[in-house]
């Protein structure tokens, strides 16, 4: 018994070492170089070493490569879950996807429904970016589509206690990404894929893209925006569907 | 006859040495693991920018007995990529001690840096054939390391080890977002996975050879100085 209880505090020890080390490599903000929930053990302080390092070399905020139209990779693979089961999905997929809507909630100002209208509205942008996937594949793609910060704005913009977004798709997925990531010029919502609409097997209507990190954080098929100030009531509260799996938040490579 | 024994008893690595060893041997155990445990879920390799399922590969595991679907089966890339970040820290750590430590303290210079006579074509030559008919050194000999140990250690742990490091890091998506220049060096994202796997077998090769050479030159000695630090000298052959 005393011997589990001594385990059970050096874990939480070691965690804690990893949070700290988060905050002295800031000195304030420790938001943008830590995982929402930091994982127990050695892997927390190695998850923590891997964000705030990987963090601290991008701070500038930098673009990722923008390929040229030439790049484009003829049949740019469709991996993964290719089409969601979803009644209501498959119901707007037959229709075109005239009926469907994406609803940005949570901590913005004016909570609202975008139709995919309303997003084509919105200033767009095109960037012709490389996909990596986590497994190991890449692929290059361009992608039309508005700005998250866009959106959060046509929503109100964000309330001040405002920390992650969530996304929610029609085949079951959801993650969390932090301001850094929203913030980013390249993290968009892309309705365009190669000057055509997104193919079913890349995400139709929408999916998202945030250029920085690994393919399947690219989430597909959107169905809702939730900005949050924590991922506490999130699936198991581990900040996306692969951390409650207990995969790495962050990834990052 | 007892004393002349006690005699032959020489001090062989400093503690340093021997911990970053030891560290060194779970770390490349667990990052090689992981590793394949990733690759099988992925199982070929590409050159250039892009690559994937269907694209022309220039390594096929399918062509080497094992299908797509069972390699994926025998891996696991969560295990994988969980401890590849978690050893690749250690590893990376244990390394740096290590260089400091070594630099400062002369190790390299003193003991590890290979003198001009010793890169002579001739002696070269002499070492390599003492090599090839597996003649471990005796005597003075071996107090020090030989040429090609220095040369071998030196280029795994000045070249291999941050190669391995950059073209690791190299591979993660926001990598062109801080130096796109790095990835044209490599040749595209996929040459950096391909030359990340290269570089792999190159270090596999150099253990395959470090350990039969410390069997070839006695491994209860040798695995004993390591741990200890003491090593007994071998006398030289009487004529």
């Amino acid at each position: 018994m005393n011997k589990k209880t001594g385990t059970l505090s050096r874990r939480k020890f070691i965690a804690g070492a990893g949070a700290m080390s988060g905050i002295l490599l800031t000195g304030c903000d420790t938001n943008i170089y830590t995982p929402p929930v930091i994982r127990s053990g050695l892997m927390g302080v190695s998850d923590v070493l891997t964000m705030a390092s990987q963090r601290l070399l991008m701070s500038g905020q930098g673009l990722v490569k923008e390929y040229e139209t030439s790049d484009i990779t003829k049949d740019f693979p469709a991996w993964g879950r290719t089409n969601p089961e979803d009644e209501n999905y498959q119901q707007m997929a037959s229709t075109g996807f005239t009926d469907w809507s994406l609803s940005v909630g949570g901590l913005v100002n004016r909570p609202s429904s975008f139709s995919l209208q309303d997003l084509k509205r919105l200033p767009p942008r095109t960037q012709t970016t490389m996909h990596i996937c986590e497994q190991g594949w890449s692929a290059i793609a361009q992608w039309t589509g508005v700005p998250l910060t866009t959106l959060l704005e046509a929503a109100g913009g964000v309330k001040q206690e405002a920390r992650y977004v969530v996304i929610d798709t029609y085949d079951g997925w959801y993650d969390a990404y932090d301001m850094f990531d929203v913030v980013h010029p390249q993290t968009i919502l892309a309705y365009g894929m190669n000057g055509k609409d997104v193919p079913q097997g890349n995400g139709a209507p929408v999916r998202l893209r945030v250029e920085r990190h690994c393919g399947y954080r690219n989430l597909k098929f959107l169905k809702s925006v939730q900005v949050v100030a924590s991922v506490e009531d999130i699936g198991l509260g581990k900040g996306g569907l692969l951390s409650d799996y207990n995969w790495h938040w962050y990834a990052g490579a | 006859m007892a004393l002349k024994q006690s005699e032959n008893w020489i001090h062989r690595h400093n503690y340093n040495v021997r911990i970053c060893h030891w560290i060194n041997v779970i770390c490349f155990t667990y990052l090689l693991l992981s590793g394949i445990m990733m690759f099988l879920q992925f199982p070929e390799l590409y050159w250039g920018d892009v690559g994937f399922r269907g694209y022309e590969a220039i390594f096929k595991l399918s062509n080497w007995g094992l299908t797509w679907e069972e390699a994926d089966a025998l891996g696991n890339r969560q295990w994988g990529r969980n401890y590849h970040f978690l050893f690749a820290w250690v590893f990376l750590f244990n390394n740096l001690i290590y260089v400091g430590w070594n630099l400062r303290n002369r190790h390299f210079s003193k003991r590890m840096w290979p003198r001009r006579d010793e890169l002579h074509k001739d002696n070269l030559k002499e070492e390599l054939n003492q090599h090839l008919h597996l003649r471990a050194a005796k005597g003075d000999a071996a107090k020090k390391y030989n040429v090609l140990q220095k040369l071998s250690y030196l280029i795994v742990i000045f070249v291999l080890f941050p190669f391995m490091v950059i073209s690791g890091v190299a591979q993660m998506p926001a990598f062109t977002s801080i130096s796109p220049e790095l990835i044209d060096l490599f040749g595209g994202r996929q040459s950096a996975r391909t030359l990340h796997a290269i570089s792999t077998l190159l270090l596999v090769l150099f253990v395959v050879i470090h350990v039969f050479e410390v069997f070839v030159a006695g491994a209860i000695n040798h695995i004993r100085a390591m741990i200890t630090g003491k090593y007994y000298l071998p006398t030289e052959d009487k004529i």
